[in-house]
């Protein structure tokens, strides 16, 4: 266990592979802060610099453009409204809101903190509990991931406490769109129309974009005082990247461990990810915090709890990659076929026969949370000063980073159509009090939930009672009830209280 | 006109749970169909669009107003709202026949003239160095294709591509 820790740092320490490691996190957090360039594109980007490396650099490499992308992924969401990686849309809700009162400083030092917080709790736990974890993964069947994806869903209930019956049916409008293209099970074409471009399904990424991103624009567009210069532009985009004060950090602690640990458990789970994570993390968030109804409005517990999970959640997907062959998502396998290429034995005799891997992986881990929220401050600090650029160039340029990002995902124009499409329904979801983060959460989670519970139905042979009765799916799917009745029970108990 | 959303989607599910219902094949005992799931979807949101139709009536009667109150298309045509979303629109519709370098170009010169910069020259200028820069890093450096575009399109797309030192 402890020798995995010792044989980490004497890898990393070397001046060859820190150097790698400090390129591979500015690389990183810069895909990671573009608008479309997801996780699993950054590391596709990086990995014919990979290929010409020794393997154990190699995967110390990877595995810090992996984690830098997610962090970079917040940047653009604090700052602009558009999430650089879908795991980071979450952010968007707190950290916006704080960028538009004019802290968006202190929204990337949260951020950021976070982030290292949720990279540095999973790589440890990758190092010392690896085999344990993926024993535990390795339970998870159908009918957990089923559960584990109506968790998620059951945020739904308390993304918008205002408007309920709104938000349930934009959560629901996700879930539909997520059943176009092809039944996971059967492979019947649905919701088609006959059309081949809607057989592979609506992609989530241009239709986050598109909400989140092209909506903002169009309310700018709108909003007749805010043409001519951003708020931050008062400070010549000298925007400062404040690290939080050990006071203010030490009020998040329990946010930050809590979606430390929840985004590791989510990583190692086959098909979950630094999405599902991130969501996952900020509902459970608005269930226990104290003050749910602040989150949304631009507080900090809001940001460290979408960023320290989907941080965390990277170093989850490395325990099934390394120790199991699974790869835990898109970034994670393109990894793994990098370093099977290397002639590298993933799997579980890599521990036994070539452990300076396992123990790369967490010494690049450890050292890149650690390099990336210095890295990450500068690349903020460039980004801000985009925000002292007048908003007739900033918006429209917006809008084609958006079509960029939405485009270079299939390199498909019909990508850039759903984008805008998605952009100008957003505006009118706004207008009509709809929420947006509801119907890119069904649109998240709408597959994994569908799959997962057709696939335990038929291993079942049928049995709903044999699903739900197994011991995790049970713990889990109690939860999602607690989770949903809370919000009913709560006056109840505060009444008999008082 | 949240009303008329609710109603123009509730019109929508019921068509689609017919629709998909006839698309697929029927369930067995061991495998739920094509059908089942976008069918529960479907139901919950019908439910869910009646409530928010009679709430939102309710309200409405309570504010003594009707339907049509919010209603103003004469206004909304004219607005500057209107105009950005033609331009989002036309924007994307076009980029497959035109390619990302006019689409691009046309488009920052457009909106930032919607966004009130009036200097014609200067908002030129931008547009072009900013569509240079967005070429350069995703087209050179990303490697990412941008849209090329069709015919006379193309060959202007292949001749910048020629261009780029990547």
């Amino acid at each position: 266990m402890f020798n995995t820790l010792f044989t980490g740092l004497k890898i990393v320490l070397t001046p060859s592979t820190f150097l790698m490691i400090t390129a591979g996190t500015i690389l990183g957090v810069i895909f990671g802060a573009m608008p479309g360039v997801s996780a699993s594109m950054a590391v596709a980007l990086a990995l014919p610099f990979a290929y010409a490396m020794n393997p154990v650099i190699a995967i110390a490499f990877l595995v810090a453009v992996y984690c830098a992308s997610i962090t970079g992924g917040g940047i653009t969401a604090i700052l602009f409204r558009i999430p650089g990686t879908p795991s980071s849309a979450p952010t968007t809700f707190d950290g916006y809101p704080m960028a538009q009162r004019g802290e968006a400083g202190k929204a990337l030092g949260f951020s950021l903190v976070a982030s290292a917080v949720g990279g540095l709790i999973a790589a440890f736990a990758m190092a010392l509990i690896s085999p344990q974890l993926s024993a535990v993964a390795l339970k998870f069947g159908p009918s957990e991931l089923f559960a584990v994806s109506f968790l998620g869903l059951s945020v739904l209930s308390c993304l918008d406490s205002g408007n309920i019956v709104k938000t349930l049916i934009s959560g629901l409008l996700g879930l539909l769109l997520a059943c176009v293209g092809m039944d996971p099970m059967l492979g019947i074409a649905r919701f088609t129309w006959g059309n081949s471009t809607l057989l592979s399904g609506i992609e989530m990424i241009p239709v986050m974009i598109g909400l989140f991103a092209v909506t903002e624009v169009l309310k700018q567009t709108v909003k007749q005082k805010k043409i001519d210069g951003n708020q931050e532009s008062e400070n010549n985009g000298r925007m400062k990247t404040v690290l939080p004060s050990f006071a203010e950090l030490w009020e998040t602690k329990i946010t930050m461990l809590r979606a430390s640990i929840l985004g590791t458990v989510v990583g190692i789970l086959p098909g979950a990810g630094a999405t599902i994570a991130s969501f996952l993390s900020y509902a459970i968030e608005k269930k226990v915090s104290k003050h749910p109804e602040k989150l949304g409005t631009g507080i900090p517990d809001g940001i460290v709890a979408s960023e320290a999970a989907n941080n965390a959640a990277t170093g989850g997907s490395m325990v099934p990659l390394l120790s199991l062959g699974i790869p835990g998502g898109n970034a994670a396998a393109i990894m793994m076929t990098a370093l099977v290429i290397k002639g590298v034995q993933i799997g579980p005799m890599l521990i036994k026969t070539q452990p300076e891997y396992l123990a790369s992986v967490f010494g690049s881990m450890l050292l890149t949370n650690v390099v990336m929220v210095i890295v990450a401050m500068g690349v903020a600090k460039v980004f801000a000063k985009i925000l002292a650029v007048p908003y007739s160039v900033l918006g429209p340029v917006i809008v084609m980073l958006a079509a960029i990002g939405a485009y270079a995902l299939n390199n498909n124009t019909g990508d850039v159509v759903l984008m805008a499409g998605a952009g100008i329904i957003g505006y009118m979801f706004v207008k009509l009090g709809y929420n947006s983060a509801a119907l890119v959460l069904g649109l998240v989670l709408g597959q994994m939930c569908e799959s997962n519970f057709r696939r335990a139905y038929t291993l079942t042979n049928g049995s709903l009672v044999q699903i739900f009765t197994k011991p995790i799916t049970a713990v889990i799917m109690t939860a999602c009830v607690i989770m949903l009745l809370y919000p009913f029970v709560k006056p109840f108990i505060s009444k008999k209280e008082a | 006109m949240d009303i008329i959303f609710s109603l123009i989607l509730a019109i929508f599910c019921v068509y689609c749970f017919f629709l998909v219902g006839a698309e697929s094949p029927a369930a067995t005992s061991t495998e739920l169909g094509a059908a089942f799931w976008p069918r529960i979807i479907l139901v919950l949101m019908i439910i869910l669009l009646v409530v928010n139709i009679v709430n939102s009536l309710k309200a409405q009667k309570e504010s003594k107003g009707s339907i049509m109150d919010e209603l103003n298309l004469g206004g909304f045509f004219r607005s500057r709202l209107f105009v950005g979303i033609i331009l989002v629109a036309v924007m994307a519709l076009l980029m497959s026949t035109v390619g990302f370098i006019p689409d691009c170009l046309l488009f920052l010169i457009a909106y930032g003239f919607l966004l009130g910069e009036k200097r014609i020259p200067l908002l030129v200028v931008r547009s072009l160095a900013i569509t240079a820069i967005l070429y350069v890093i995703f087209q050179g450096a990303l490697d990412i294709m941008l849209a090329r575009g069709v015919g006379p399109f193309r060959e202007f797309a292949l001749f910048f591509e020629m261009l780029l030192p990547f």
